[in-house]
């Protein structure tokens, strides 16, 4: 009897401690998510002086300018699940990054010390953006660890947590930069 | 900032006469060590086969004489190199610092103050002795920065109440500015846990660590091979630790034979190198004109100095100003 009720404790310990360990991870995916929100209101905010200073000059850039002031608009709206953001900010980057790349085009522009802080501001809020989806990613990764391994996926089943999406890294910024390319523009 | 090869011409060309007259005084205060030190190891034997003969090998009065052999020869060698010592440092290692970037200031006695060493945080041990010496403060390329000798110390009572003295730290200790802003505290230390109990008991003995802030895991496993990194801000810790910054720790982390330690508090980077040993300092029983010896001088200065390139600390991409 005494065994059994030694077992019996032993074995509520252990799920306390899984069940635990669960939450524990799932707090630290939302918390960092929020860090991530943080970054990408950060430059939300940045955008439209972008936009506003810019586009006196890239005549040529019109549809892409307008796709950055449209996918802001679209972050900015209240009810985005965690998925619709991760996607909205991958084209986001994407497309500023395609403006960085236009910007070099235009000698004004790079003369311009204004555009040039904002440009600056840019790259910090980017770098902050990168960071924060790498600790999201390993927040995420370490939570659908314990949902698929044995024996916290048991527990993981009766919680009803299910695997979170993690940040693609977009192929443009895994590939090298090609400096022939860039020479041959 | 000069290179390396122009470094070692400088020694070679423009510390010439510096050089050969301090070469005349180690050759002398090598032979007169030598000559002492013949002396002094025939005394003792003569001595200890005295008192064998009389009192026995065992007998307290041995370890009295051990002692003061050992003090003795400690207190000669102090006396008979001091003078050398500070020449050398005033006739080369002043010049060569001066060489390297005009701008950085060179004081042989001063060292980096306690403050900065215990908000580095790096060695959670309270300290008991701090001494330090060859203070070297500047600026390269816009970037402040400051280093120095330092052997940090810990004591220790034993159960009889003698005192005892351990190393907390010995070697090269430096501060820079870092080029980004951030307000959380992130530490890259050493590996030893995982490379002692392998990757999952090691890994989870970091993450149970009580001392210290959350383990962060970084996703370059290189660099989770040679370094542990905890934080209190996941975040922050990626923003400093890049890919590009975790890649240029490595490399620099390869060019060293010592453990690496870097700490980020304060929007400043704290590197302490743990060479066990006073740098800086002349070698006697070496000669100054020695190529690798020389090497060595050169290469540790212009190394250190050149931290603030190899890890980019010049680069003024951000906001910051």
């Amino acid at each position: 009897m005494k065994i059994f009720l030694i077992l019996l404790g032993i074995l509520a310990l252990i799920l306390i401690l899984m069940y635990n360990s669960l939450i524990g991870k799932k707090n630290q995916v939302d918390n960092i998510f929020a860090g991530v929100d943080a970054v990408l209101k950060k430059r939300f905010d940045l955008i439209p002086n972008l936009v506003a200073s810019v586009e006196r000059y890239m005549e040529h850039e019109k549809s892409t300018l307008a796709q950055v002031t449209e996918l802001r608009a679209q972050g900015m709206k209240p009810d985005l699940s965690d998925e619709q953001k991760i996607a909205l900010d991958a084209a986001l980057t994407s497309a500023l990054r395609s403006i960085n790349v236009a910007m070099e085009a235009y000698p004004d522009l790079v003369a311009n010390e204004n555009v040039m802080h904002l440009q600056r501001s840019l790259n910090e809020v980017e770098e902050q953006i990168s960071a924060a989806r790498r600790a999201y990613n390993q927040a995420v990764t370490d939570l659908n660890n314990a949902i698929e391994m044995f024996p916290t996926s048991l527990m993981a089943g009766w919680m009803k947590l299910s695997r979170r999406a993690v940040f693609e890294i977009t192929a443009t910024e895994r590939q090298n930069v090609n400096v022939q390319e860039l020479f041959s523009r | 900032m000069t290179s390396v090869s122009e470094l070692s011409d400088f020694y070679y060309k423009e510390l010439y006469p510096s050089l050969s007259s301090l070469e005349k005084t180690r050759k002398d205060i090598a032979s007169r060590l030598r000559l002492y030190g013949g002396t002094g190891i025939v005394a003792f034997l003569l001595i200890a086969v005295w008192i064998g003969k009389n009192v026995g090998l065992g007998h307290p009065l041995m370890f009295v004489v051990i002692i003061a052999f050992t003090a003795l020869s400690g207190f000669v060698y102090r006396h008979m190199t001091t003078g050398y010592a500070k020449d050398f440092k005033e006739r080369i290692i002043t010049p060569l610092i001066g060489a390297i970037d005009p701008n950085l200031l060179y004081s042989p006695h001063f060292m980096i103050s306690r403050y900065l060493f215990e908000r580095s945080d790096l060695f959670k041990h309270s300290i008991d002795r701090y001494s330090g010496n060859d203070y070297v403060q500047g600026s390269i390329d816009g970037v402040p920065l400051e280093f120095s000798d330092i052997h940090a110390e810990y004591q220790t009572r034993d159960s009889k109440g003698r005192t005892q003295w351990h190393t907390l730290f010995r070697g090269l200790f430096l501060v820079s500015e870092f080029n980004k802003h951030f307000n959380a505290k992130t530490l890259v230390l050493p590996d030893q846990a995982e490379k002692t109990f392998g990757t999952l008991i090691g890994g989870w003995l970091q993450s149970v660590n009580m001392s210290r802030d959350d383990l962060i895991r970084l996703d370059d496993p290189e660099f989770e091979q040679h370094f542990v990194v905890y934080g209190n801000d996941p975040i922050e810790a990626r923003y400093i630790l890049t890919h590009s910054m975790m890649k240029r720790i490595i490399e620099f982390q390869k060019k060293l034979s010592h453990p690496l330690y870097v700490s980020f508090v304060n929007n400043h980077i704290h590197i302490a190198i743990d060479t066990g040993k006073d740098l800086f300092e002349p070698v006697i029983f070496t000669s100054l004109l020695e190529y690798s010896q020389a090497m060595e001088y050169v290469t540790m200065l212009r190394n250190t100095i050149g931290l603030v390139e190899e890890l980019k600390l010049n680069e003024k991409l951000w906001s910051k100003v």
